[in-house]
């Protein structure tokens, strides 16, 4: 079949009204009477709470409500964890949408106002007063492992939410014959994901059907529905979700944050549309990423490894209702990325702390994998004094040994690691910079060059959970012709639903135009899970692939007919049908679409009306029965990607500045390049971000210091450099057209690749970084204790 | 905070000045809104008044006086970019506006006497301006004065924006022969200066160099080495430059700040770092003639 949409870069469905602005986004929806409400936040980290008055506000004109803690227990169950980790052999605990008698950390909603206008509810919420008793709080996680710590949750032994081995053979052995041993210690600082559009919840009561319809920001439309229905204890079918156009996700959209059943609850006791916008200090709230690794490498002579061993801390925060805790699972799961090592000890350290609740980041914790691999990598070839690109090529697993089984139980379905390495190295010119590099250093540039590899599994399905990696699209052709593609996977902005449209216009043979893409809403697409894991194209495309060929055969039947020729000569490109037994002879999809609804009592009859299909994509390789050690695979797809960076670092100040990047990945198939490619370079900027400014900070009692995006800088067009991309795509052998993620991947390996490059240009002054970011303050300080060190050396 | 907020606009300096005086502390100035408007919008302040002075003349235009160039509060960071009286007479002050971050809608909205009203130590104009030994115009009840901007810094009964009014900076046209730089040390694009450093060199008919020099972002206020510095240079003349920058800024840097910009050692580090880059780009732009 000859594609004319797939591997185009088909503008996007809805691009005019995203850069005019006319998007239609969740918070721009009013309603008749609409009412707004306001939260009122814990002040400390860890508290009792004492009293709540709301008598302050419930006095103030134009208030029609206010909620403590309390009143709001009586009407909602705990939240539903999106994965509870007890299902992973953890602890787990009652969720609250406003915090009961204590608060665990600075932030947490306390109480709510409603009001009739936003100015009324602010205003208001400004006079509920809480009277807090502060306790101590606990903000380190290797604090909080302390026996004598304070509990971040009362009834829990201790602050450990899940200690979990990950790995297989025998790494004691593998370190006992190993001929060096490298240690890494590295410490990942907490960051965030800041979208332009922040969280936002208008819940509308429908009288009739005493059912609520939410306008949310939601990734997971149908699961979070579950949820929200489960707390208000209300029946499933009674809530509709709706979700508009997105400006941006990244995870933070995933749900289990205390709002969102609120704010269905006020509007279930206003009997009122409630509606509730996040602001930036709230949104700088969520975070991850924050783990301390101690990883060792036990290397041969010749460079090999043999056995990773990664005991890890990871400071979730407060225990919260998103998935977020579940990256430090994932940064585990996913050792030893893309390296051939069987020997592999990985202990995942899960604590809690009085910081918030990690709330969903892009990479879900398999950034964290890379960043601690990657780093691991390099200064093992800086103390071996070897080539970091070498003794990487000496351990990635070879093209040959795909399917592949990793020490933790993943499958990786395919891959090239080395190919993809190569590529990358020849957009970097690597030979020609360290060809330079010394003459530079003569000159007084101290620059550097960093490479890093990042292999991602996505699409995941984790057994007993709404995470179900198959998804379902209906697709619907009208009598004249145009066609309606209903998917249960979303789009967060990156573009699947254009993508999923290239698809099924290329699977039915009609216009590209002619495709309409409806995602999001509960009511009329069919049960899906949204987006997470890039995983959207992977099933949205082949669920709708595999409805588009249903409806296509009807359509070949149909015109068969109508044309007195045999099926298997008919063929549908561009709306045109045609037939290779009479060159002549041609109808339009049109037509045939026409006569499918209104001859079915005699041409048609052949067929069954109408022309719809609902069909499910349901990927291998997953495996939900454990092995024989136990292991599962809960993904289908290995995308995968290496990096490279040249930086430059003024040692007077510490301040890097990147020249020249190059990514070169593997998503299995292009759907649509400049998708992809935006994707990924959207991904470099995360990678560079996060290791050069964005950094949550607390003050020693735990309260918050970064407010505003003053304080947390994310990165500006001159802090990224000129991005060279290329494609090195192995097909997936188990999904439509081989496709793999390329959403989610390549947070991680940029910003090891970026640490790397740093190092490389401070080798000369002895200096490594590892505990980030490799900001100017960070990087100038350990640039100041070596520069002493070597004097004090010298005397 | 207040729900019902109320909004003049004077068209006259004295009835400003008057409005201002009876109104009390629930009044707060507001001109191009670039400071005050976000804490507004988080309910973060919430005066009785909302007095407006973008209508007040006086407070506006560019001009060439005896005492220098006059420029209105009222001017607008991009204005300083590209009026060519500043561009010639004080091509530092025109740098360092350029400077200012936010990009343009920021540029094109906040006001010149407003970014000295803030007295942020954060913020780019202030160095520049001492740097130039700007006058401050100020406009109270009692009638106006002329206060040098050091001074205003560390007054603390200014009253300005609750009873006074800052009316106009004069600052006296640049020495066209000096050479000047303005260097500004930012983590990343978008965050704010971790150190800057305005500097104005001028070599003296005895060979001799005259270095006004101004340090900010390391301490509440910009600190002015010009004096320090010169009464260096003249007790030790055969020291190198450098040194000599260092000294001054490890002497007279006694509280360098802490925040999301770097660490109080990090900051006076980098304010040494950025004086001696502002010094050596300043005298490699003097004029030979």
């Amino acid at each position: 079949m000859t594609k004319q949409y797939v591997g185009n870069s088909t503008s996007t469905l809805d691009h005019a009204a995203f850069v005019s602005g006319r998007s239609t986004y969740t918070a721009d929806h009013i309603f008749p009477n609409q009412l707004h409400a306001h939260f009122v936040r814990s002040t400390h980290a860890a508290a009792k709470i004492k009293r709540v008055d709301l008598s302050g506000a419930e006095r103030v004109s134009g208030v029609v409500l206010a909620m403590d803690g309390m009143q709001a227990a009586e009407h909602l169950d705990p939240i539903p964890h999106f994965v509870d980790p007890i299902v992973f052999g953890g602890k787990t605990t009652n969720l609250r949408c406003l915090a009961l008698g204590q608060v665990s950390y600075f932030g947490e909603p306390v109480a709510v106002v409603v009001a009739k206008d936003k100015k009324t509810a602010l205003y208001a919420a400004s006079r509920v007063n809480v009277e807090y008793e502060p306790t101590q709080a606990v903000l380190d996680a290797s604090d909080a492992i302390d026996s004598n710590a304070p509990r971040v949750v009362p009834e829990w032994a201790d602050n450990m939410l899940m200690q979990v081995p990950f790995g297989g053979g025998d790494c004691a052995a593998a370190f006992e014959a190993a001929d060096h041993i490298v240690k890494t210690k590295l410490k990942v600082h907490r960051q965030s994901v800041q979208p332009i559009e922040t969280r936002s919840y208008n819940a509308v009561w429908d009288h009739r059907e005493s059912a609520i319809t939410l306008y949310a920001t939601a990734q997971n439309p149908h699961p979070l529905r579950y949820v929200l229905t489960n707390a208000l204890r209300m029946p499933e079918n009674k809530m509709r979700i709706v979700t508009s156009a997105s400006g941006g996700a990244f995870g933070l959209k995933m749900h289990g944050h205390p709002e969102e059943a609120l704010i269905c609850l006020l509007a279930k006791l206003t009997k009122q549309a409630v509606k509730w916008i996040e602001n930036r200090e709230e949104c700088l709230l969520t975070g991850g990423r924050e783990q301390e690794h101690e990883v060792d490498f036990a290397i041969n002579a010749d460079g090999r490894i043999l056995g990773i061993r990664d005991h890890f801390l990871a400071n979730v925060g407060a225990p919260g209702g998103t998935p977020g805790w579940g990256m430090a699972f994932l940064t585990g799961l996913s050792m030893p990325g893309p390296y051939d090592v069987a020997d592999l000890d990985v202990l995942a350290n899960i604590v809690v702390t009085n910081k918030a609740p990690w709330s969903s980041c892009r990479g879900y914790g398999k950034e964290v994998t890379a960043l601690a691999l990657e780093l691991g990598i390099d200064k093992a070839a800086r103390e071996l004094n070897m080539d970091p690109v070498q003794l990487r090529y000496k351990n990635f697993i070879k093209s040959d040994a795909f399917p592949k089984k990793s020490a933790t139980g993943l499958i990786y379905d395919s891959g090239d690691y080395q190919g993809v390495m190569e590529k990358t190295l020849q957009l970097i010119d690597y030979d020609g910079f360290r060809d330079q590099q010394d003459a530079l250093r003569e000159e007084g540039t101290y620059a550097g060059i960093g490479v890093a590899y990042e292999l991602t599994p996505e699409g995941g399905a984790l057994p007993g959970t709404l995470v179900a990696g198959y998804d379902t699209s209906t697709v619907k052709v009208d009598p004249s012709g145009f066609v309606t593609v209903l998917t249960g996977v979303t789009d967060p902005g990156g573009g699947n639903r254009t993508g999923i449209g290239q698809i099924v216009a290329d699977e039915l043979g009609v216009e590209f135009e002619k495709i309409r893409v409806v995602q999001g809403d509960t009511q009329s697409c069919p049960y899906g899970f949204g987006n997470y894991s890039g995983r959207s194209t992977i099933v949205g495309g082949g669920s709708a692939a595999l409805a588009a060929q249903d409806i296509k055969l009807k359509i070949i039947t149909l015109a068969a007919v109508m044309m007195e020729v045999p099926e298997e000569t008919i063929e549908i490109a561009g709306g045109i049908i045609s037939t290779s037994a009479d060159a002549g002879s041609q109808m339009s999809f049109v037509e045939v679409c026409y006569a499918a609804y209104t001859r079915n009592y005699d041409i048609a009859a052949c067929i069954e009306p109408p022309l719809e299909s609902t069909r499910t994509f349901k990927p291998g390789l997953i495996s939900h029965t454990p092995d024989e050690e136990g292991k599962i695979n809960p993904y289908p797809s290995y995308s995968n990607a290496a990096y490279a960076v040249v930086c430059e670092v003024d040692i007077e100040t510490g301040k890097v500045s990147l020249k020249k990047f190059a990514v070169v990945h593997d998503c299995g198939k292009t759907i649509n390049p400049i998708l992809v490619e935006g994707q990924a370079c959207g991904a470099v900027a995360f990678g560079i971000g996060g290791m050069l400014g964005e950094e949550i900070l607390v003050d020693e009692s735990g309260r918050q210091l970064t407010t505003d995006l003053v304080d947390y800088t994310m990165p500006r067009a001159a802090d990224v450099p000129p991005i060279a991309l290329g494609h090195h795509d192995t097909p997936n052998p188990i999904t439509f057209m081989g496709l793999k993620g390329a959403g989610e991947a390549g947070v991680g390996g940029s910003a090891a690749a970026v640490v790397n490059a740093v190092n490389d240009a401070l080798k000369c002054l002895n200096v490594e970084v590892l505990e980030l970011p490799v900001s100017a303050p960070i990087v100038w300080k350990a640039i100041q204790a070596a520069s002493l060190g070597s004097t004090e050396t010298e005397s | 905070m207040n729900l019902r907020m109320q909004y003049a606009r004077p068209r006259k300096l004295d009835q400003a000045t008057e409005l201002l005086d009876a109104l009390g502390t629930g009044a707060m100035v507001i001109a191009g809104g670039q400071e005050l408007m976000p804490y507004l919008n988080y309910g973060r302040i919430s005066p009785s008044i909302f007095m407006d002075i973008s209508g007040l003349a006086e407070l506006e235009g560019i001009e060439e006086t005896a005492q220098g160039i006059s420029i209105g509060a009222l001017t607008v960071h991009r204005q300083i970019q590209i009026n060519p009286v500043i561009n010639s007479a004080l091509p530092l002050l025109s740098f360092a506006a350029a400077q200012i971050g936010g990009g343009r809608q920021v540029h094109n909205r906040g006001t010149i006497g407003g970014n000295i009203v803030a007295m942020h130590a954060l913020y780019d104009i202030a160095p520049a301006l001492i740097a130039l030994r700007a006058q401050i115009e100020v406009a109270g009840n009692q009638g106006l004065r002329t206060v040098p901007l050091t001074e205003l810094l560390v007054e603390t009964d200014h009253d300005l924006g609750t009873k006074t009014l800052l009316t106009r900076i004069v600052i006296p046209a640049m020495d066209p022969a000096s050479g000047w730089a303005y260097e500004k040390l930012k983590i990343t694009e978008g965050s704010y200066g971790s150190a800057n450093a305005a500097a104005i060199v001028l070599r003296k008919p005895d060979g001799d160099l005259q270095v006004d020099l101004v340090v900010g972002a390391v301490a509440e206020q910009p600190v002015d080495l010009t004096g320090p510095l010169s009464e260096r240079l003249r007790d030790n003349p055969d020291t190198d430059l450098d040194e000599q920058i260092d000294a001054v800024c490890q002497a007279v840097i006694t509280d360098p700040i802490s925040d999301q910009r770097g660490h109080a050692e990090y900051r006076k580090a980098m304010a040494c770092v950025v004086a001696k880059r502002a010094v050596a780009a300043a005298i490699k732009k003097i004029k030979t003639s």
